[in-house]
């Protein structure tokens, strides 16, 4: 096995050969993602609402649902009438400080099994046993850190109260957005993915992000599309007007 | 070395393929949706084509400093917690990814497609040493119980229909199974569910990996990289050192063109960004993260003539566009990777030897390099490895010596016209209408599958002489 000197040695000894053979010079590294992405946010605030069209139209290209409700006390119900008319029971959502809202109280007033999760570190067997609650719930809801218009595209970052699997174990899922979380492009959203990594206020950083473009879905067979392979068969997006209680950036 | 020669001479698998009448159904159905897609995809994106040179302007200029992003990348991974590890070749590869199970106790790996690990025939390796491998996208899961190897980059299983993947499941899972994609897919759901929440491992390829930040990236539409990459206690990510990009930004070029090369799409349904292992206060993700860059002929190509090659992203347009594959199929090419761009790589990764025939398995059409999302010029480099053959004597000794003949024939008008008006004489007995149906001896070979033209009772020479005497 090579080691790390090795390896860029026989790297470097290729390079020293190339010269002349590339036809295009390096690019430019792009400064201060935080400053361009100040301005973008400025920008984007007179705009949301062609954004917020598109984002919905785009998402309900890729098989998604999208829903609009006025205050965040309306997300419960909308939650309970999904699982409903899904014959769903057991509901599993992020922490109520990443989420915004606290929806297990008033899932459970309406019937169904709700569970938060935590938001903080628990013991190792805590996790595992969380992770069966995800396993055979019906329903999770999370938030939203990014909504891309331009693809229809949720961006969801993992992190303490935001587990991964609350997006991905259950059948349907339902993501709780407001407007802080448009943006028009592909571009933009790498903007913010780099300014969150400059150092940027961004979401509580797990390890994870991940980019969400309607229900799980395959074409492996005879190229037959079927919906809900691994992660979930339904997607559903639920836009609160007023904003969501939650400090989102900071 | 990295893969073993194939034993059946092209010849003989391309004939099998053609002779099977459901691959060549599957085939046309499969290439042609995909090339619909693609082109509905790229039609309704104005930025399409200047996002193609950007993608391509970002690889170049990433390979001329490749040694500077690929430190730039091990920085950023070990800084978040990560492991990585260096492969020269495929051995390596493995030897490596084997330890890594064995120090964590593993038995069950669960994995998600990924095709530098068919590269390095992984899964082989780890069954032998006692972990079980469980391809989980859907169309992987099929061959791997089926015990075959993929024949398309992205849609692997295309080769299948529903009712031999039912009659598949029925047999290897002992349960009943209708011939109904929706119901199939179901089991594979229940079966593979199991196994995401019992592995003790995840292995993943990597689509790109991002320097600056330390993160590799998937893409799949199942979710089945999310499963393999938030679930098992460990995460192994192996991928070939060309996988490395600058920034996020520059991963977003990536993104916008390759699901609308691959599938059509404008994203894929998932895009999963992995940096590290688990963090504080995370309730899942892996305790472990292990990176291996792979090497296996690639950097020998920096500065090779392969090295266009290198920007692949393995994307699949090109298999689909192409007049060979879409009659032959993958699994008629023998190796790891099939299409155009399939035999550059089997080149890079086994040396032109391997590829001494496949080479020639091109009409040159340039419909590849049109499709390519970043651009690259595969025919030129399939010349090149002609050339190559040729130059290391690999090719039969009759056919160096006809070409060589030719190439003296084609710089000399005069020996080129006796030629002509000689052949013309020697042809009468073979000539029907205006070909020649069979050619006598060693060379009816050329002729079993192909009519060769005549000479014209009056070449074109002499008719261009005659023209020029009558003063036009």
């Amino acid at each position: 096995m090579a080691t790390k000197a090795e390896f860029l040695g026989r790297i470097r000894a290729e390079m020293a050969r190339t010269p002349g053979l590339f036809t295009v010079a390096a690019a430019p590294w792009p400064a201060r993602p935080g400053e361009r992405l100040a301005l973008l946010r400025r920008e984007l605030a007179e705009r949301w609402p062609a954004t917020l069209e598109r984002f919905a139209r785009e998402l309900e290209r890729v098989g998604g649902v999208f829903h609009r409700v006025a205050s965040p006390g309306e997300v419960a119900g909308l939650v309970a009438d999904l699982a409903r008319a899904g014959a769903m029971e057991r509901v599993v959502a992020w922490a109520p400080g990443a989420l915004g809202l606290d929806l297990a109280g008033p899932l459970a007033a309406r019937g169904l099994s709700a569970v938060a999760m935590p938001e903080g570190d628990v013991a190792a067997s805590e996790r595992t046993r969380l992770r069966e609650v995800a396993a055979v719930a019906d329903l999770g809801v999370t938030g939203v850190d990014l909504a891309i218009a331009e693809t229809g595209t949720l961006v969801v970052v993992s992190g303490a109260g935001r587990p991964r699997s609350t997006s991905l174990l259950p059948p349907c899922h339902v993501a709780v957005l407001d407007r802080e979380a448009l943006v028009e492009s592909l571009e933009q959203a790498g903007l913010v993915l780099e300014a969150w990594h400059d150092g940027e206020a961004g979401p509580a950083g797990g390890a994870s992000i991940n980019f969400i473009t309607g229900p799980s879905r395959t074409a492996d067979i005879e190229l037959t599309l079927t919906r809900g392979v691994h992660g979930p068969k339904e997607l559903h997006a639920v836009f609160v007007e007023q904003g969501l209680a939650r400090p989102r950036h900071g | 070395m990295s893969e073993p020669e194939v034993a059946t001479p092209l010849r003989e698998r391309t004939g099998h393929a053609l002779r099977d009448p459901f691959l060549q159904q599957a085939l046309t159905i499969a290439t042609t949706r995909f090339i619909d897609l693609r082109r509905e995809a790229f039609g309704d994106f104005p930025d399409g084509e200047s996002l193609r040179d950007r993608a391509r302007a970002i690889k170049e200029a990433t390979l001329q400093r490749l040694d500077h992003h690929v430190e730039r990348l091990v920085a950023s991974v070990e800084s978040r917690g990560g492991h990585v590890h260096y492969a020269v070749t495929a051995e390596e590869a493995r030897a490596i990814v084997l330890d890594i199970a064995r120090r964590s106790g593993a038995r069950l790996a669960v994995k998600s497609k990924s095709m530098a690990t068919e590269e390095i025939h992984l899964n082989e390796a780890l069954a032998t040493a006692g972990v079980t491998p469980v391809e989980t996208d859907l169309g992987e899961y099929i061959i791997q119980l089926a015990h075959e190897r993929p024949s398309h980059i992205i849609a692997p299983a295309i080769h299948k229909t529903r009712g031999q993947v039912a009659e598949l499941f029925e047999r290897e899972l002992k349960r009943p199974a209708a011939p109904d994609p929706e119901a199939l897919t179901a089991i594979a759901r229940e079966e593979l569910r199991r196994r995401f929440l019992d592995a003790d491992l995840g292995i993943t390829g990597a689509n790109f990996a991002v320097a600056e930040t330390g993160t590799v990236v998937l893409v799949t539409n199942e979710g089945n990289g999310r499963m393999v990459t938030s679930l098992p206690r460990v995460h192994v990510a192996l991928m070939g050192v060309e996988k490395v990009i600058p920034s996020m930004s520059d991963l977003m070029v990536f993104l916008a063109v390759l699901a609308r090369s691959a599938t059509g799409q404008k994203l894929s349904v998932y895009t999963s960004l992995v940096s590290g292992p688990r963090r504080g206060g995370e309730l899942e993700g892996p305790e472990e993260f292990h990176l291996v860059l792979l090497d296996n002929g690639r950097i020998a190509q920096i500065a090779g003539s392969l090295r266009e090659a290198l920007a692949c992203l393995r994307c699949g347009a090109c298999l689909n566009v192409c007049p060979v594959y879409r009659q032959i199929g993958g699994h008629a090419y023998g190796y790891t990777y099939p299409g155009p761009i399939g035999i550059l790589l089997t080149a890079m990764l086994n040396g032109p030897r391997s590829v001494k025939d496949l080479a020639h398995a091109s009409s040159l059409c340039g419909a590849c390099a049109d499709a390519c999302p970043v651009r690259i010029d595969i025919p030129r480099m399939l010349i090149e490895l002609r050339r190559e053959v040729d130059e290391r004597r690999i090719a039969p000794r009759g056919e160096r010596a006809a070409f060589r003949a030719l190439a003296r024939l084609l710089v000399r008008p005069a020996w080129y016209r006796l030629t002509a008006r000689v052949a013309r004489v020697l042809q009468a007995p073979f000539v029907r209408g205006r070909t020649i149906r069979r050619v006598p001896f060693d060379l009816g070979e050329w002729t079993r599958t192909r009519d060769l033209p005549a000479v014209a009772p009056r070449t074109f020479q002499e008719r261009w002489a005659a023209l020029e005497r009558e003063g036009r």
